[in-house]
């Protein structure tokens, strides 16, 4: 062999030494990406092959504050459908169908869908456990059987806007079951197993189970008995007057728990498709804004007792029946005034002008800012979503007229929530709590239980001193005012009847359509209770004073009654009139009055109406004579 | 001295132009036997990795293994046959087989009789017994080039009268390849045809400056089709888009990956299960590496490595210069093949589309490629020293 010869053998060489690096190059590659790479592509790749029929986790019961079960779940199988893994779609439609009581053809539709996996809605979504029987014992591949669970109200329509409810999901859509939805969801889990690219169950490969871990109860501040008796009595309401809507509210003033949350027309949770968006949506107790009326005057007596500007007992104010503000004349309810009076009748009379002189010394910055200080114009932050704000003349905008119908509640719009807790601030010592209806939240496997609301208020608003003035003063309300319909013997009920005008939307007063309410609380020594209620619209033609006052008496007895709460024997009588004698009344002249002002009057005179139209042309007996309490005032209506 | 001494001290060799003064002897067994054992091992892999998609498709988990035994079977009978033939007799015919190899090339561009499949048009004939000429053209080329660079091996040295010539008969044959178009066969050609030059004693220098050339060629090639350029960005991070250009060397990645050290077992590929596409084709290796872990990849790859070794050692000991660098071409066909296929299957390279040799499921290249082996049994009978 020559030298050409070497050339072609040292070539080749070569060449077998770049075989063999190539090689080389790659297994190192390939140990690269099967060793250290391997764990890292096989977590990614699982992501791709694995395929999850879900199992739902068990959604967190909703309890009131002694353990009774609110809402709980019911087991309703839902079924799943994997189109690939169906072998034979002809016997498949033709085997489920009937069972599942369904077209064939909209059953073939679904499960031919190029989905993953199909739900079979409606039919095959939360069925008894019957029909899921019958679905398992007909073992069609492709057709699964997973567990699912439907809410379930042992109390039916209880707390409905409270306790909302959930979607198809088991999603929270309303009430404590949005608010508090991260905590009773739970979490999914899953039957996991290895797909093919086209969906089918690759064989010979293990399926997972993913257990799914059931979401937290949730301990509500409701106590069931209580809420049953505000419900009681505003069904009560609900067919005697047959308002436009009720609002219910009873809460603890000493810490801000609800303890009664109720919202009339209300609905059934388990069927709230068949209800209107506007009923089942609407929480009123929350969402519901109007002017507050005489009950606003509470407000108003706790800031001008807390700045020293009245003597209740010793300071005299004069009612000719009207008060001039700036060149208008404010009128009081009560046609021709109270006249001479102590500033403790003014407050039991609700005689406007009285407060218009009270709002007057305060000044209109120092009762705007108190105002706020109780909660007005913003959200008291209860733990309910949909919560509305109020709204407030703005300070610039306040002129003698805003601040004088301010003091006595018209001309500011809040919720019956924001009442509710700056009453209980003003009667309970001052404290302002933050309304609430989760208690704790409740790990069902192992009872471990997280506290949901500090017991600390979010600020001191007034004086003990103060606010004991302010019970007397209502107290004395309730006793020998305006308010005695809704006296309790022995529990010292204080209380604050209101009407309010509702405005349009258009902003101007609706003729005819009034809200009137109570606020009440007992007893007034040491307040254990704020009921709120109040009737929006009742149908027939009475006095505001006589709507609520004796609904929020009656809550307030049971309650009373129901919590043990001992008899008082110190509280102030009653003297409006003493069962079973009354003493006589005196007919007031309601001639030339229209409905829209009787309705306004705090009389608590029943009325027996005649004819119709607009304005009383006649009465009897005569203004001025006298009736026994509780018979009749006959008017006689005209255009 | 060295390897850049060129063409100038080449020495005329003895060209055998018929049986005298040669002694047949057995032919490599060690080749045959490897190539035996991939097969063997091609077929398994083909029958696990295509049963899911030919039972879904044909309603058959054994048409395509069916397929790829008979061609197996005929391969090794036409390797066998092949290796009988003595391979001075292709030099006779070159002219032959270079022109007719030009000719179907030409042909299956026409529509209506070249068929397409994946996007180019490479078949020609029906069904299972269609060809693709390409595959043809790779050996007919190898075989025209041993005769040229026989005949003139001594011109080597001159870059326009010695290198030039071969160089653009493998362009004009890469050209023709790439109107199907075929990326992936017209690169083996084209490295083919540079290794044949390489060892027939062209000047490195001039092998250089043609690397840069084609360099740019290359890029000129891969702007001109956006799907390659697609092909290219994937390869430098199929992550980036990885349904679209990354699809499938992700997809092979999720394969040899969780294969890990031993395998999931032979039949345990989840990757076969739609996910990757044809993976009793181009990413039979991804599915063997699935299966059979690192250790069986590696083997694979060492009975790769066996061939080539046994391919160039016959090469090394050929009796004439034609036999050495018929032997040359044939082995470098399959090293190429093989490095550019893993290299894609393991993500070291953008998608090209070329099988693995002996282990693809394929009719004409199997057939074509053991043809091939057999021609390098044949000049392994007449190995000077063993």
């Amino acid at each position: 062999m020559g030298v050409s010869s070497l050339l072609f053998k040292r070539r080749i060489v070569f060449l077998l030494l770049f075989t063999l690096i190539g090689l080389l190059v790659l297994w190192v590659r390939l140990f690269y990406v099967q060793i250290i790479q391997g764990d890292w592509l096989l977590l990614k790749a699982e992501d791709l092959w694995s395929r999850d029929v879900p199992f739902e986790a068990k959604r967190g019961r909703i309890l009131d504050r002694n353990g009774v079960v609110l809402v709980d779940n019911e087991s309703t199988p839902s079924i799943l459908a994997v189109p690939v893994q169906i072998e034979d779609v002809k016997q498949t439609v033709h085997l489920l169908a009937p069972v599942l009581n369904m077209a064939p053809g909209k059953l073939e539709r679904l499960i031919t869908k190029r989905e993953l996996i199909v739900r079979i809605h409606p039919e095959g979504r939360k069925m008894d456990e019957e029909k899921a029987e019958a679905v398992r014992a007909l073992a069609l591949p492709g057709i699964y059987v997973a567990e699912d669970y439907r809410r379930f109200y042992p109390y039916g329509t209880l707390a409905a806007h409270v306790l909302g409810f959930t979607g198809v999901d088991n999603q929270g859509l309303t009430g404590l079951e949005l608010s508090y939805d991260d905590d009773l969801k739970g979490k999914r889990g899953a039957v996991s197993f290895y797909a093919d690219a086209r969906g089918r169950k690759m064989p010979d490969q293990p399926s997972r189970f993913i257990p799914p871990i059931d979401g937290d109860d949730l301990v509500t501040t409701l106590d069931v008995n209580i809420q049953m008796i505000l419900e009681r009595e505003m069904e009560d309401a609900w067919s005697t007057y047959q308002p436009k809507s009720i609002i219910g509210v009873v809460m603890d003033p000493r810490n801000g728990e609800v303890l009664a949350m109720a919202s009339y027309p209300t609905y059934d949770p388990a069927h709230y498709q068949d209800y209107s968006q506007e009923v089942y949506n609407r929480n009123q107790p929350i969402w519901r804004m109007y002017e507050p009326g005489s009950t606003f005057k509470i407000i108003t007596l706790a800031t001008a007792l807390k700045e020293n500007k009245v003597d209740l007992y010793n300071e005299h104010f004069f009612d000719p029946g009207y008060i001039m503000v700036a060149g208008a004349k404010i009128r009081c309810w009560k046609p021709g005034g109270h006249g001479d009076q102590t500033f403790l009748q003014v407050v039991e009379n609700s005689c406007n002008p009285g407060f218009v002189e009270l709002g007057q010394r305060i000044g209109k910055e120092k009762l705007m800012a108190s105002i706020r200080d109780f909660g007005f114009g913003q959200k008291t932050g209860i733990d309910l979503k949909g919560e509305a704000t109020g709204l407030l003349f703005r300070d610039e905008r306040m002129g003698p007229v805003e601040l004088a119908t301010t003091a006595f509640g018209q001309g500011v719009s809040v919720t019956p929530i924001q009442q509710v807790a700056a009453v209980s601030a003003a009667i309970n010592g001052g404290a302002y709590f933050t309304p609430h209806l989760g208690k704790s939240i409740v790990d069902p496997k192992n009872g471990e239980r997280k506290e949901l609301f500090t017991a600390m208020p979010k600020r001191q608003v007034i004086d003990e001193n103060v606010s004991e003035q302010v019970r007397k003063a209502l107290e004395a309300v309730v006793a020998n005012g305006t308010g005695y319909r809704a006296y309790v013997d022995g529990f010292r009920v204080g209380g604050k009847t209101g009407t309010a005008q509702k405005v349009g939307p258009d902003g101007r007063y609706l003729s005819n359509e009034y809200i009137v309410s109570f606020i009440g609380f007992a007893p007034a020594d040491d307040p254990k209770i704020v009921v709120y209620l109040a009737v929006d619209h009742p149908q027939g033609i009475q006095f505001g004073g006589v709507v609520a006052a004796p609904i929020v008496g009656r809550i307030i007895e049971e309650t009373m009654h129901y919590l043990k709460v001992p008899p008082r024997e110190d509280g102030l009588p009653k003297t409006k009139y003493i069962y079973p004698e009354r003493p006589p009344e005196v007919v007031p002249d309601l001639v030339g009055k229209t409905i829209d002002d009787i309705r306004r009057m705090y009389y608590a005179l029943p009325l027996d109406v005649v004819g119709e139209g607009r304005i009383v042309i006649d009465q009897s007996p005569k203004p001025g004579s006298k009736i026994e309490t509780g018979q009749a005032v006959r008017i006689y209506l005209g255009p | 001295m060295g390897l850049d001494t060129g063409a100038e001290g080449l020495q005329r060799l003895p060209i055998y132009r018929g049986r005298s003064g040669l002694k047949k002897k057995p032919f490599d067994i060690i080749l045959f036997f490897a190539v035996v054992m991939l097969l063997a091992i091609g077929l398994v892999m083909v029958l696990s990795a295509s049963a899911v998609i030919a039972e879904h498709d044909f309603g058959d988990t054994f048409y395509y293994v069916k397929r790829q035994a008979i061609f197996a079977v005929l391969g090794i009978a036409l390797m066998i046959m092949a290796s009988e033939i003595d391979y001075w007799l292709y030099r006779e015919h070159v002219r032959v087989i270079f022109l007719s190899a030009l000719l179907s090339l030409m042909i299956v561009l026409i529509p209506g009789i070249g068929v397409i499949r994946g996007g180019a048009r490479s078949w020609i004939g029906i069904g299972a017994f269609s060809i693709q000429p390409a595959e043809f053209a790779k050996l007919a080329l190898i075989v025209t080039l041993a005769v040229y660079l026989e005949r003139h091996h001594e011109r080597l040295g001159s870059f326009w009268r010695g290198l030039f010539p071969p160089l653009l008969l493998g362009v004009f044959f890469f050209a023709l390849i790439m109107l199907q178009p075929d990326l992936g066969t017209g690169t083996v050609l084209l490295g083919t045809t540079v290794f044949m030059t390489f060892v027939a004693g062209a000047r490195l220098l001039h092998l250089f400056l043609l690397g840069g050339v084609g360099l740019v060629a290359f890029a000129g090639l891969v702007a001109a089709a956006p799907y390659r350029l697609q092909r290219i960005l994937a390869y430098l991070d199929p992550w980036q888009d990885p349904l679209g250009a990354g699809y499938q060397t992700i997809q092979s990645l999720y394969a040899i990956g969780p294969g890990g050290l031993f395998g999931l077992g032979l039949g345990m590929s989840r990757q076969k299960y739609q996910y990757l596409p044809e993976p009793y084709n181009d990413f039979i290796f991804a599915i063997t590496a699935e299966e059979l872990g690192l250790i069986g990849a590696t083997f694979v790859l060492l009975l790769f490595g066996v061939i080539i070794w046994r391919g160039y050692l016959i090469a090394l000991y050929a009796p004439d210069h034609f036999a050495r660098l018929t032997a040359v071409g044939i082995t470098s066909m399959i090293l190429i093949q093989v490095l550019i296929n893993v290299g894609v299957v393991i993500g070291l390279l953008p998608v090209t589309g070329i099988t693995l040799p002996l282990m693809s499921a394929g009719g004409s290249s199997l057939l074509i490629i053991l043809y091939g082996l057999g021609v390098l049994l044949n000049i392994s009978r007449y190995q000077e020293r063993i």
